[in-house]
């Protein structure tokens, strides 16, 4: 008998004056003693949720509406509080997605060690010496014991992860839920984190269920992964299997959306379409809208969670299949995926080409004042490069790498205090309030967040036709006639049916098409473009990396693209510059630095990327080989 | 220890404020202020007593000087805690007149705020704790209620009810004609007879405040990750509501609570007028009333002095209670 | 609010309650020729209940003269009588009729209402927003004015200020209340602009070529009605409450006909002795009755900054 049995378990929210939504339906799965299980799947498709039900940690209006879950042989589902008290931690434990804020901000970490050995003092041995266990848990993760003494507000994000994840294992528990647990982490850090997880699994032999939509960290972590999509299972399988012989549809357009920026040939696909409204009933198969190789029967039939391949799958060209005697590979012709990306696909402007913009030897330096004293921070030190139009260059770096002060200082929010940024004969540090104004018609952003970077009360119509108006002097009704033509053009077809919506109707990359179409509005000759794909789902990410390729290209736009993902960088630069602390420490064309890196810090970069398919740290799994670690697509 | 040094530099720039606005506020009418004062006095064709004419000019300062020289004069006669000589209760000093009054305000009210603060606290807590139940909505409705209620007008209710109809209590004064002040256990508990209605009218109103922000905050606490994950721990009940919820949700209501005490001073008018109460507040109106400039800005400003000295305080505590703001405020 | 709440598929709106209500209200606006956040206010049951009060309270003022049987100052009737046929809640001590007074306090507690909030809207408005975009030293400036009036007393500022004001009126009481009571509005206006002053789409304006002004008024103002009307909800009500504290301890407008004053004279003219019970629960009943209204009207505007009136 497996340790966590969960049996059809749905959950529905009803809020108080709203349709109900079926968050999560008729799931069935389990997880053995010692199991690692990858829960994959997209923001809002009900992975937390099912994560919260497995803990008995739904609140209102989330409830179970049915099915079972049992844990170690006993029925939890309908569990009062006071009979779960002695299972939490001791057998189940959690690390939660926000580590920001999962410790309790008024107490100090030991105290967050002493309340749960308090609390369950059998489990953690009469008479134990908290600050001795605690440090020892804490040593497990790395920090050092002098944690203990401090107020959570005081760690880095990093740190508060460990702490977390040192907490949940406080115990020994048997099974452990990680719900994204290294989100909003810097890549390095999240290596590091996981790494240590793998190890510490070996050594202590708890069970994980791990949600993600990370799928590279996923399937390379992971013995066996689930795949959901609108809040049902679609999937489940074995994790070499989910890379080389996935059956549903929505997991090849996953694993398609993954690719080794370093191989000779990169491209990447995308599922064109959005996720379904659960508050909508359905009637046929809920992925059958973005289905590449969806049939009619697909739209009137809902498919079952039936065995196949070397686990279970859902989809209706998958079971017929089977009932064929078909192997199930072949009957969801996976490959057909057409949306799909190649890098170096199409020739870009020359790369000896006249540059529009070029920064001479820029630095920038902060002067702080704390308590009376002045000290300066330098964040950009002797940075020099040249954009040119058709060109893509893009700028790696960690967080707080220099590469917004950079940013900030080409659009003219910030003048350089050393060196020149200048705009064809235009010194840009120079511009004064009138002429920044100006210069901004020439010079736009795409911005990181689609769902900040529009006004929430403001119509798409509004939010284009403003650059228009101010930047081309167009009157009112020729503005909306070409913020219809730009939607066209970003892929917003028909552009009448957008124009009037407000940012709240369209989903996030449809936001992001119109922030890029609003940029395009003054015909601008240099593009910056600030992680515009890292706030999105991972399966269209590469939708706007073509989209922005193709504009570059038409339009012969010289973009700085600026990312800590080299995948992206690898897909859509023809240069690559990486920052570390405010020094360029690597500059060359794309290929030559992503394959042949030679600081540390792009190697340790290169490193986070997780090989899917490749030898685990762990060491568990035998993998597959590693020239088969990107999916294959025609 | 950032926070600290900022914190004392506020109190120390609004104390400054508050002993200019203190200055300014009876310059703000046109003409010679001590001039106008006197003759809207004479105005009211009453004789003036010319010691009314001697107590504004004392607290004005030289009308002919410059307004640096007064400003200058007053506050040297600040600093040697000098305010004058209240006319309507001459001749004693401003300073012994609200000394007087200020003991009676201090028992009622002080004992009356700590009781609301307690009460409100805990009910608020317990209906967090029970959030969307029965005890939740009856705590929550009921004080909304109540809150609409203006306060003056439950206590002339309970003066009707309790004082002329049934005549279970006196209806006001600090204590009867039989008794007189003393340390006799007849004054005492003649004064606690007369503190009952007074106390009841502040004590209906008196914790609404409190239990509606303790419920939201705590609410807001319970719902917060931390909270879930201590629920996730397995923790007892009890200890998710105290250690997750009330501990931190107590933190602004702290702050406010130390400021109710400084504003016992101030707040009381309404209560002390209706009940004919010989505190600082009834003084601050008889004050106004009887055109007694002198000890009417002492009042406001030893009102004023109270609330800042307690939000002085309220700050250092919440400074060693919330380990939090340490950092913020000072990065 | 946690993490549970992921579905439907959603934004992070981190500051942003007051946004939604943006949204909400030009969304339902769209729909007809009423404005849209009445619309949302009208659909929430409490709030309709205290709309319709405060409609009640506004007709009933406006059509004083057609409500009452006799004018309000006119004092030839018996004294302290209780309730009759001719005097529904009897006269006063100088025999007036006590239900005409009551209905014309109805008109001197809506403008002190109306008047002194938005009056103290506009000040906490105008010191708030430019606190708040403008920052530097004008921000420290400001936020010290803000918190120094935050910690002031204000009953013993009012209290002061009036007894030293060479005319009494209805206008003085309320640039009293108006002038000591902004603090609270302006803080919580400039922490918001603060906020969404660094969102993405003010300077998506900014590089569109908008100016400052245009910027404030299209891009951010729209994203803080909900907020500017809790804040003039808060205002009113404090204003009625205080001027009705004011005229009880006899500090307002002897002239004019209040609730507070009606209350005040009931008090010393021996409305507790006589038994006229009716002449002091009267006032006290309207007025909670008026602060009842906009507390229900708060219901409806809480409604307005709901997140689950976001669609997905």
């Amino acid at each position: 008998m497996a340790l966590l049995e969960v049996t059809d378990l749905s959950v529905t929210y009803s809020p108080r004056d709203s349709a109900q939504v079926r968050a999560v339906d008729g799931v069935t799965f389990s997880v053995e003693e010692g199991e690692f299980v990858g829960l994959l799947g997209e923001s809002g498709c009900g992975k937390s949720t099912l994560g919260n039900a497995v803990l008995r940690l739904l609140e209102k209006p989330a409830a179970i509406s049915g099915g079972r879950i049992v844990f170690d042989g006993r029925d939890i589902t309908e569990a009062s509080e006071d009979e779960l008290r002695p299972l939490r931690w001791v057998d189940l434990s959690t690390v939660f997605q926000s580590s920001m804020n999962s410790l309790n901000p008024v107490i100090t970490v030991r105290e967050q060690f002493a309340d749960c050995f308090a609390a369950h003092e059998e489990a953690a041995g009469r008479g134990l010496d908290v600050d001795e266990r605690a440090g020892e848990l804490l040593e497990m993760v790395s920090l050092p014991r002098d944690v203990l003494r401090r107020y959570p507000h005081e760690l880095s994000g990093g740190m508060k992860q460990r702490v977390a994840l040192a907490l949940a294992l406080a115990l020994r528990p048997k099974f452990v839920l990680l719900d994204e647990p290294t989100t909003g982490l810097d890549v390095v850090v999240q290596r590091e984190i996981l790494d240590r997880l793998a190890e510490l699994r070996e050594e202590l032999g708890f069970a994980v269920l791990f949600i993600s939509h990370d799928l590279g960290t996923v399937v390379e972590m992971a013995d066996r992964v689930l795949v959901m999509y609108g809040g049902e299972l679609v999937e489940d399988q074995p994790a070499d299997a989910i890379v080389h012989d996935h059956l549903h549809p929505y997991t090849a357009g996953l694993m398609g959306s993954y690719a080794d920026p370093r191989d000779e040939h990169v491209e990447v696909a995308f599922i064109p379409g959005r996720p379904p409204d659960l508050s909508r009933s359905h009637e046929g198969c809920l992925f059958a809208p973005r289905c590449p190789v969806a049939v009619d029967a697909c739209e009137s039939e809902h498919p079952e969670l039936l065995p196949a391949g070397r686990g279970e799958a859902r989809c209706l060209l998958v079971e017929w299949a089977v009932a064929d005697g078909v192997p199930a590979r072949k009957a969801a012709p996976v490959d057909q995926l057409d949306a799909v990306f190649a890098a170096d696909a199409s020739p870009r402007g020359a790369a000896d080409g006249e540059p529009v913009l070029v920064v001479d030897g820029a630095g920038k330096t902060y002067k702080v004042r704390r308590g009376g004293k002045s000290t300066s921070v330098r964040a950009v030190h002797d940075v020099s490069f040249a954009l040119r139009p058709g060109r893509v260059t893009a700028l790696v770096g960690q967080s707080g790498s220099g590469k917004t002060t950079i940013a900030r200082m080409i659009t003219g929010v910030e003048r350089p205090s050393d060196g020149t940024v200048r705009f064809g004969s235009t010194d840009v540090g120079s511009l004064g309030r009138r002429a920044l104004r100006g210069y901004r018609r020439h010079v736009q952003l795409v911005f990181q967040d689609p769902f900040s970077a529009l006004n929430p009360t403001r119509t798409v119509a509004y939010a284009i036709s403003r650059p228009l108006r101010n930047h081309l002097g167009l009157g009112k009704q020729d503005a909306r006639a070409r913020a219809g033509e730009l939607l066209e053009t970003v892929g917003l077809s028909p552009a009448a049916q957008y124009l009037d919506k407000l940012p709240h109707q369209l989903s996030g990359g449809q936001r992001q098409r119109v922030v890029i179409a609003r940029a395009l509005a003054s015909e601008p000759e240099v593009l910056v473009a600030d992680e515009p794909i890292s706030m999105l789902d991972v399966s269209i990410r590469a939708e706007i990396v073509a989209l922005l390729d193709r504009l570059v290209r038409e339009r012969g736009i010289a973009m700085l693209y600026i990312t800590h993902d080299l995948l992206s960088a690898r897909l859509l630069a023809d240069e690559v510059m990486v920052l570390n602390q405010g020094e360029m420490v690597e500059h060359g064309p794309t290929m030559e630095v992503i394959r042949e890196a030679r600081d540390p810090y792009t190697r340790k970069l290169l490193a986070a990327i997780p090989h899917p398919g490749a030898p685990r740290p762990g060491g568990a799994q035998t993998a597959g080989p590693a020239e088969v670690a990107t999916p294959a697509l025609p | 220890m950032g926070y600290f040094l900022r914190r004392t530099g506020f109190f120390v720039a609004t104390l400054w404020a508050a002993v200019t606005l203190n200055f300014l506020i009876p310059r703000l009418q046109p003409g010679d202020p001590a001039e106008a004062i006197v003759s809207r006095l004479t105005g009211k064709s009453e004789a003036v007593d010319p010691r009314q004419v001697e107590a504004i000019r004392r607290l004005l300062g030289t009308p002919d000087g410059s307004l640096l020289t007064q400003y200058w004069d007053y506050l040297g006669e600040l600093v040697h805690g000098n305010f004058g000589l209240s006319y309507t209760y001459f001749p004693y000093t401003v300073t012994e007149v609200i000394g007087d009054a200020a003991l009676w305000t201090v028992v009622l009210v002080g004992v009356t705020q700590i009781l609301s603060f307690v009460i409100g606290t805990l009910l608020g807590a317990w209906a967090a704790y029970r959030r969307n139940s029965r005890v939740d909505s009856v705590i929550t409705l009921g004080s909304t209620f109540v809150g609409t209620l203006p306060f003056f007008w439950i206590a002339l209710l309970l003066i009707y009810v309790f004082a002329i109809t049934l005549q279970w209590f006196p209806d006001g004064g600090g204590y009867g004609g039989g008794s007189t002040p003393g340390w006799s256990w007849l004054f005492f508990s003649d004064a606690f007879q007369h503190s009952v209605l007074p106390a009841l009218s502040l004590l209906i109103t008196g914790p609404i405040g409190w239990i509606i922000g303790m419920r939201n905050n705590m609410v807001q606490e319970l719902g917060q990750d931390y909270a879930r994950l201590a629920r996730a721990k397995g923790l007892p009940q009890r200890r998710i509501a105290l250690t997750y919820g009330a501990r931190i949700a107590i933190l602004p209501n702290v702050t406010g609570f130390a400021i109710a005490l400084g504003s016992i001073l101030g707040g009381t008018v309404l209560v002390e007028t209706i009940f004919n109460y010989p505190g600082l507040g009834r003084l601050l109106l008889e004050s106004v009333s009887n055109k007694d400039f002198p000890l009417m800005q002492a009042l406001f400003l030893f009102t004023t002095i109270g609330v800042l000295v307690a939000n002085f305080v309220a700050d250092l505590l919440y400074g060693v209670l919330d380990p939090r703001v340490r950092r913020t405020e000072a990065a | 609010m946690s993490s549970t709440s992921n579905v439907p598929a959603a934004a992070t709106t981190g500051a942003g309650d007051t946004e939604l209500a943006g949204v909400a209200a030009v969304e339902a606006g769209r729909s007809g020729r009423v404005p849209g956040w009445f619309v949302i206010l009208w659909r929430n049951g409490k709030c309709r209940l205290g709309l319709v009060m405060l409609a009640g309270f506004v007709v009933v003022a406006v059509a004083a003269p057609l409500v009452t049987p006799y004018g309000p100052r006119v004092d030839d009737f018996g004294l302290s009588e209780g309730p009759s046929a001719a005097h529904w809640l009897g006269t006063t001590a100088r025999g007036q009729d006590v239900f005409s007074q009551l209905v014309y306090g109805a008109r001197t507690s809506l403008i002190v209402g109306i008047v002194a909030g938005v009056l103290s809207t506009v000040i906490a408005l105008v010191i708030g927003l430019t606190a708040g975009y403008l920052q530097g030293v004008v921000d420290e400036v400001l936020s010290f004015l803000i918190n120094l009036g935050l910690v002031v007393p204000v009953l013993p500022l009012m209290i002061t200020l009036s007894a030293y004001a060479p005319v009494k009126g209805l206008g003085l009481v309320i640039i009293v209340i108006a002038v000591t009571g902004w603090a609270f509005g302006a803080r919580i206006k400039r922490a918001q602009i603060i906020t969404l002053r660094t969102r993405d789409y003010v300077t998506a304006a900014k590089f569109s070529g908008d100016g400052t002004m245009r910027i404030i008024f299209y891009e951010i103002a729209p994203n803080m009605t909900s907020l500017i009307v809790v804040g003039f909800m808060g205002s009113a009500l404090g204003a009625i409450g205080a001027e009705a504290g004011l005229s009880f301890l006899g500090l307002g407008d002897p002239q004019t006909i209040s609730w507070g004053t009606m209350l005040n004279q009931a008090s010393a003219g021996g409305a507790l002795l006589t038994g006229q019970w009716a002449w002091l629960v009267a006032p006290g009943v309207v007025l909670a009755g008026l602060i009842t209204s906009f507390t229900l009207i708060n219901f409806g505007v809480d409604a307005l900054s709901n997140p689950h009136l976001r669609e997905d």
